[in-house]
Order: structure tokens, then sequence, then C-alpha cells
């Protein structure tokens, strides 16, 4: 089982993986390769199952929201060297994993953060979690944190609440909670929707100075293609539970393969590209209809 | 003051917000005491609460009367020649000093009765709401079972069952109250244990029990804390009827007992019975507008309803 691994050099490595909400296939079969270092887009539409694959390798699926994982594996190696199949781990020792070695962020910076508690404490909580430290370690790893992700004058933040944020400062709270013990996987489930442009721009700067500095590995959930271009080594694309294709983000963009990739791209709007034409124009919705062929041909 | 009619020129029409965003700094809970405070009838009911605390806690340092020995001639109406400030009842026993020693007893319950109320309630709701699934569905129709007991033939028959005495009264009111907490308690956790927040929660390795506990808890509080307040008067009311059925220590003299000893003489004595009756009516009347003001004060959205 954990041979898969040991001639491949990924940190991560989802083989055949399924999850199914009751009789809906919500991931179905799906297989891709996070490498050391890099990071993987997973692109697609809304409800294409990128969110529930993200929540599977976290093994977050099963809360609250009645999904199962019923096959596959999702092989990820320890910084110890060890292999481990996340799918059949206790839900013990995947506590020990979440935060400490995979930490994810989410995609609503205004409401993934505890109102009740100041944002420092939020941060310190997750050092205090797995590092075992005091109160003070743990404050001062939260400042050194808050450091890391550009937040000015730390320590007066540190003691904020996350009403008296803005979004942008939020995200980076997160990120800095995220990163706080050097996780060696990073899963940014659509971390810049919920911002404006600039600060989109700035939290994707921040993200990839970050994985320069921690040498992380990133997953990164979007549908935003200028996302993908901007941050993405390897690109999967899904569509409807499956992965339709896998490739490095050159190729992607370059000489997509699949039909549905190419209509994907074709989706972004070029500058000029409406020249000549009484705006605003009709944008047909990409990959509505069942046979795939004719998805996404309204805009060539 | 000045700084802020200042800002409302720079502003103009969003003049509105600059003074509202400066007031919902800090901490949650500091703006709810904010907005509480401003709100006459609560300060009026926690002066009222104070008051009776005060009177229950320090009275007898004063005040050296013991209830139960016999000081003057039976009823002896206040004001009369030797008579004791409220009177004496039947027996000749000083009314004010029931009134001091029996807000101790009907306090004490009220308050423990609450306790166990929002323990037992707090406890059921919060592992239904998060666990869901069969462990809700058990632990709801336990709920419901006791729901639909009649509250005060099932407090009569656990202290008919046991020695009346304090504890056994508080337990009593207890066991029959603790369903809407629990259902509150249950309502709370599945509305918050779907957010993103106790998501995140988890996503950073926190356990069960600390994301009850330390995530959701705290969030859970506000409606809890006024249902307390009002389940505090509740309480009082429920003992101060057993009293009167006479399901209470009879050693004890309670707000609820005076009134029963005394129903018999209520038009030849009406001091004895009206005092400890006022005592009830003032305690309860607080209890009811701090938690009104507590509701308004956590939820600005409910007020002027």
């Amino acid at each position: 089982m954990t041979s898969h691994l040991a001639g491949v050099d990924a940190v991560l490595s989802v083989r055949n993986l399924t999850v199914t909400f009751g009789s809906f296939t919500a991931v179905d079969s799906i297989s891709f390769d996070l490498h050391p270092g890099r990071t993987l887009a997973v692109v697609g539409e809304s409800g294409s199952g990128k969110s529930v694959t993200a929540l599977s390798i976290m093994r977050l699926v099963e809360l609250g929201s009645r999904g199962r994982i019923t096959g596959g594996e999702i092989l990820f190696r320890s910084p110890d060297g060890s292999v481990i199949d996340l799918v059949r781990t206790e839900e013990e020792e995947m506590r020990h994993i979440r935060g400490n070695q995979i930490s994810m962020i989410f995609q609503e910076p205004l409401t993934s953060l505890n109102p009740v508690y100041t944002v420092g404490n939020q941060v310190a909580e997750a050092v205090m979690l797995h590092q075992g430290l005091d109160a003070d370690a743990a404050r001062k790893r939260a400042v050194e944190m808050f450091e890391l992700v550009r937040i000015p004058n730390p320590n007066e933040r540190l003691d904020q609440y996350p009403h008296e944020m803005s979004g942008g400062m939020r995200q980076r709270v997160m990120i800095a909670m995220a990163l706080s013990c050097d996780p060696t996987v990073l899963i940014a489930d659509e971390p810049t929707t919920a911002l404006d442009v600039t600060i989109q721009a700035q939290i994707l700067g921040l993200m990839r100075d970050l994985q320069d500095e921690t040498g992380a590995s990133v997953i990164m959930i979007t549908h935003d293609m200028g996302v993908v271009a901007e941050v993405a080594d390897e690109v999967v694309v899904m569509n409807r539970s499956k992965v339709v294709e896998t490739g490095t983000v050159y190729e992607i963009f370059e000489n997509p393969a699949q039909e549905y990739t190419r209509s994907l791209l074709a989706a972004v709007p070029r500058l000029g590209s409406m020249s000549g034409t009484a705006a605003p124009a009709r944008f047909d919705l990409v990959g509505v209809s069942d046979d795939s062929g004719s998805a996404g041909q309204g805009l060539s | 003051m000045a700084s802020v009619q200042d800002a409302e020129v720079l502003v103009g029409p969003l003049g509105a917000l600059a003074p509202a965003d400066s007031e919902i700094a800090g901490p949650p809970g500091r703006q709810a005491l904010r907005m509480f405070l401003r709100n006459r009838a609560a300060v009026f009911g926690v002066i009222l609460f104070v008051a009776v605390l005060l009177m229950t806690i320090f009275g007898p340092m004063f005040y050296d009367n013991d209830a139960s020995d016999i000081v003057a001639r039976p009823v002896l109406a206040p004001g009369a020649d030797g008579a004791p400030p409220l009177g004496t009842d039947y027996l000749g026993r000083d009314v004010l000093a029931g009134v001091i020693s029996g807000g101790r007893v009907s306090l004490l319950v009220a308050a423990m009765a609450a306790l166990m109320v929002v323990f037992i309630g707090v406890t059921i709701g919060a592992t239904a709401g998060y666990y869901g699934g069969w462990v809700d569905t058990v632990l709801m129709r336990f709920t419901e079972f006791f729901q639909v007991l009649p509250a005060l033939l099932f407090a009569m028959v656990i202290v008919a069952l046991f020695t009346p005495s304090i504890a056994t009264i508080s337990v009593a009111i207890g066991l029959v109250a603790w369903p809407s907490i629990a259902r509150l308690t249950r309502a709370e956790f599945l509305r918050l244990k779907n957010l993103e927040y106790v998501k995140a929660a988890r996503a950073i390795g926190a356990g069960d029990w600390s994301i009850m506990s330390r995530v959701i808890f705290p969030n859970a509080l506000p409606p809890l804390i006024v249902s307390a307040s009002l389940l505090m008067g509740a309480a009082l009311l429920f003992e101060a009827g057993l009293a009167f059925l006479g399901l209470s220590d009879p050693n004890t003299l309670s707000w609820g007992l005076m009134i029963g000893l005394n129903r018999a003489n209520f038009l030849s004595a009406w001091w004895s019975v009206t005092f400890p009756g006022l005592a009830i009516f003032v305690t309860v009347l607080s209890f009811s507008l701090i938690g009104d003001g507590l509701q308004d004060a956590f939820n600005p959205k409910l007020r002027g309803r």
C-alpha cells in the first residue's frame, strides 16, 4: 500500500478518491500528486467537487454534512519520512496531523475567526495545541507569525477582536494560524474569493512569498484561472466530480487537451476582446449541457 | 461628545455610522454590558436585586429577632403598640425577621435550582446538538419525556419521596425545569457547529471537547444567560408554590412557607401574608427586568418589540 510513494517524491498523493453524499457522488475516483514545495491548483466551477476534495484530505468531510469517503486512498508523507494513508487514519491521529502537518485556509475570512476571542489568542491556541508551548511562548510565536504575514504593529493587532480587522487582515491572521506549526501541506480553499481585487493580489503575493520562505507545498482550490496563472505549478481541472485534465500550468494554458479546459480558459475575459461590440454582452454558461462536446462553444 | 458631533459634520450622511463604530470596539461582552447599563429598567432590576440580596445577607446583623421566636402577642398589626415593624403573625412571630431569613432560603433554592437546570440542560442540549444523529434523537426524546410531565405534580412526587429540604427542593425544581434550557442549548449548538470558525478550529486540530467548551459554548452563552436569569425568577416562584402547598422543610422558613402558614389568617392579619408576597414579587420582578435587559443587550435586533 505504501509502495506508491516510495518511488515518487510526492508529499501527498490522492489515489482514486471517491466521496459520496448519500447516493450522490461528489468526488468520483480522482487522482493527483502534490510535489514538495510546489503549488497545485485544483480548478473547476461550483459543485465540481474541489472543496469536497480539500475537506477529504483534512478528513473533515464527514463533519456535519454526512459525506463519506467510500474509496481510494490519500497517501501523505509526514516530515519523518513515513507514509500514511489519511483515509484509514484514526481520528485521534488525524487531530495531531490537522493544523500541525496539514493545515487549511478557508474561503471566508470574515467568518472563520471566532468572534469571542482575540486574534492573537486564536493563533496562540493552535501553537499551544500542537507544540505544547506555554501561554507566553505561544504569544511570542503569534507575534512572529503576524510579522511573517506582514501584519503591521503585531503586538497591538494581537489583542484585537476579529470584528476590529478588515477582511484582508483577517485572511492574514488565518494564514498565520495555518502556518504557525510549520505544516508540510497547506490547503487554501478559495482564499481570495471573498476579498476585493487589490487585496486578492496582496494575499496571493504573500502566499507565494511564504511558500518560498517556509517550503510548504500548497493545494490551491479556486475557480479563477487568473489565480491559477499567478500561483500554480501544476493544475488539476475538475468537472462534475471528475478530474478532466492534469498538467503543468504551461501545458494547461498553452495547450489544453480537453474541450472543458478550453472553455474554462475562454471564460476569462481578455482586455480588448469585446472591442467593437456593444457592451454588456451576454456570456454563455460553461459546461451546462450534458455532452461535454458542446460545452462552452458559445464563446468562440 | 464634541468629537462625535465633529465627525457627524465631517462625514455627513455616514456620520451615523461613526459613533456606532466606535461603540462596538472592544470585546462583544463589554459592548453588551454598555447596552445593559444604558437600559434603565434593567439597572432598576439590578438595584432591586442587590437590595434584596443585601437585606437577606446583612439583615440579621442589624435586626436580631429570630424568625422562629415568639416576640410579641399574636396578630399585632404593623405600627401597633409594642409590635415589630411589620407586625406579628398568628403565633406572635416577627414578620420582618421571617422575611429576612426566609429570603435566604428562597434565594438559595432559586440559585441552586437554576444552577442545576443549567448544568443538566447545557450538558444534554450541547451533546445532542453537537453530535446530532442518533445521539440527538435519543436525547431529545428523553427531553420531551420530561417536558410533558406535569411539572408541579412531578416536583411534588420527588419532594414527597425524599425528605423535604433545601437540597431536595432544588433538585426537584432542577429536574422539572431543564428541558427548555436543553432545547435552547441544542438549537444554539446546531446553529453554531456548522459555522466556518468551528470548521477552522477543527482544521487546526482541536478535539470535540475543546470545540464544544471553548469554541461553541462561549458563542452560545448570551441566550443561556438570559434564560438563566429568567429561570431564577421562575424557580423562586416554583419554590414558593411548593412551600405554600406544605412541601418544604417545615423547619426552614421561606417566603412561600410564610404565606402558606398564614393563609388562614389572611383577612385578620393581612401583613403576615402581604410582606412575604411582596418580597417574592420584588425579587421575581428584578430577575425579569435583568433578564429582559440582558436579552436586549445581547440581541439589539429585538429592541422595541
